[in-house]
């Protein structure tokens, strides 16, 4: 870790519109669940676990805020040309992705956690909580992680990691995986919310995830372990006046 | 001893010349703009790289209407899998993918490479250049919506035993499916290119225009399924849900048991004037932007 590193990337990924933009966005899923609430349903945990966190937060907004931070963090420089001035100085490659991954794990979980925790408090409201809050904050801390680490390669790889990553999730996350179930093994929106189910304690009525606890946490493991070495292993390998 | 050399100090008059050709005008330069811009949409003549993600989400807005066709070739004849109005339902989907990442580079590109204050010094008024990149992302976007559907009528027709037949008992489907299709890639296009011209960082764009589809999504079918009165109106503000039901109101469908469009209780006209209001402000909206734009 490269402490100037970090604080570059900090300050370059947090600039005062984007924060207050990206609040702004935080604040859907929370008006949603003030929304449900006030309407006033049966089965709230149901809806609050499956529909709220697993579909809205799991599905859409966790993604799309990796997304943003995940490929500006190193993608960015590439676009504006810095890159070349981190890339030439004696800092190891391996210190710099994991620097940029920091900042950008940090800041999509703190956009998503501060929206899951409000807006599922909100919707389990005078409700028996059965770990939904706790499992979820957890899954997204960690989904985050892989999906940060996914999109960060895909920005070292290509300069279009935006609309790639946009294609994966929404075309293979969310329309392959439900045609073939085999898929769900290479599908990190499934990690997460196997992740999820080792707190969340509720009938599977309620919330039924589709990948195993353990498998979930093992490949989720694999998978952003794997991408942090293609990343470091295609930074070795590039050269200066060679675009992204 | 030999003079020195005589070219120093020697001026050549090479002339200013006037340009006595055909001028082409106003007319010529919206059309080169708009197809220029649609071969663009689709990466034609530019780098192998920047047509692999048109190509690769059009190939997806084809998929089903070639399984379809594939089934058909095999199981052989009246396999009618597919309607018209719900590969619409589908294909908003590439169409919706389409926008997020080539809208950014129909306006993005002439803004980042500070090459409008060139077109914009010709033939080409400000009004006109909006209007033929509006344009030409349209036709882009009806590749998308019309094309499979021409070719699963097509293809279906040569699957069936009599090709005569089959053109004459879906005939009545082609007027609904032109108007459907025409009006998907306007309304959707408008705005995506009115959202993606307010910003010359490709980055920003695609996810602006994303956060416009995916956003309002959940949001209208929340207020719609689970809130309801006032908030059914909300099914007007997510672009897959009023395009849907503008496609059915197009058909003349009933929507589907506890679909949006069913629990909205919105006639289905209001999606079809939705469309034409969506279409007429982002088409506004561009048109303004690039009235006041510094090139």
């Amino acid at each position: 870790m490269n402490g100037t590193l970090i604080r570059l990337t900090a300050r370059q990924l947090l600039g005062q519109k984007r924060t207050v933009l990206l609040l702004l966005f935080g604040l859907v899923p929370v008006l949603i669940a003030v929304l449900y609430r006030v309407a006033g349903n049966d089965e709230p945990q149901r809806w609050a676990a499956s529909a709220l966190n697993a579909r809205l937060i799991i599905g859409t907004f966790l993604p799309l805020a990796a997304l943003v931070f995940g490929t500006a963090a190193l993608g960015s420089e590439f676009e504006d040309g810095t890159a070349v001035y981190i890339l030439s100085k004696p800092i190891p490659r391996r210190v710099i992705v994991l620097s940029k991954l920091l900042v950008s794990w940090l800041a999509t979980a703190g956009v998503v956690l501060a929206a899951t925790v409000v807006a599922t408090i909100i919707a389990l409201w005078g409700e028996p909580r059965d770990g939904i809050l706790v499992g979820f904050a957890l899954a997204v801390v960690a989904g985050a992680l892989v999906y940060c680490a996914l999109f960060m390669w895909l920005s070292v790889l290509t300069s279009r990691a935006l609309i790639v990553g946009l294609l994966y999730v929404f075309i293979w996350e969310g329309v392959i995986t439900r045609l073939f179930a085999g898929v769900r093994f290479f599908s990190v929106r499934q990690y997460t919310l196997g992740i999820a189910d080792t707190v969340v304690d509720v009938p599977a009525r309620v919330f039924n995830p589709r990948l195993g606890e353990m498998e979930a946490v093992a490949l989720a493991t694999i998978t952003t372990a794997l991408t942090v070495y293609l990343a470091v292993r295609r930074l070795r390998r590039w050269e200066i006046g060679e675009a992204s | 001893m030999p003079p020195a050399d005589q070219r120093t100090g020697s001026i050549y008059d090479l002339g200013y010349r006037r340009y006595d050709g055909l001028r082409l005008g106003r007319q010529h330069a919206v059309l080169s703009l708009y197809v220029y811009t649609l071969r663009g949409a689709f990466g034609i003549g530019r780098r192998a790289s920047s047509k692999i993600i048109p190509i690769i989400i059009t190939v997806i807005a084809f998929l089903p209407a070639l399984i379809q066709l594939g089934v058909a070739a095999i199981v052989s004849d009246e396999v009618d899998i597919i309607r018209p109005e719900n590969y619409f339902g589908f294909v908003q989907v590439p169409v919706a993918l389409f926008c997020a990442a080539i809208a950014p580079e129909i306006t993005g590109r002439d803004m980042r490479q500070r090459t409008l204050s060139l077109y914009f010094s010709r033939a080409l008024e400000r009004r006109d250049y909006a209007l033929a990149k509006l344009a030409a992302f349209a036709t882009a976007l009806m590749v998308l919506t019309l094309a499979p559907q021409a070719l699963l009528l097509v293809g279906n027709g040569l699957a069936s035993k009599d090709l005569a037949d089959y053109v004459g008992d879906n005939w009545k489907d082609m007027p609904r499916t032109i108007i459907s299709g025409v009006g998907i890639a306007a309304a959707m296009g408008a705005v995506a290119l009115a959202i993606a011209a307010q910003t010359s960082r490709r980055a920003y764009a695609t996810i602006a225009v994303v956060a416009w589809f995916l956003v309002t999504w959940p949001i209208s079918g929340i207020l719609v399924a689970e809130v309801g009165g006032a908030g059914r109106a909300a099914a007007l503000l997510s672009p897959f849900d009023f395009v849907y039901g503008a496609t059915l109101w197009v058909f003349d469908v009933e929507p589907d048991q506890d679909s949006v469009q069913d629990l909205a209780e919105i006639p289905l006209w209001g999606y079809g004037a939705a469309v034409a209001a969506y279409a007429a402000a982002g088409t506004a909206l561009v048109i303004r932007r690039f009235g006041r734009i510094a090139a």
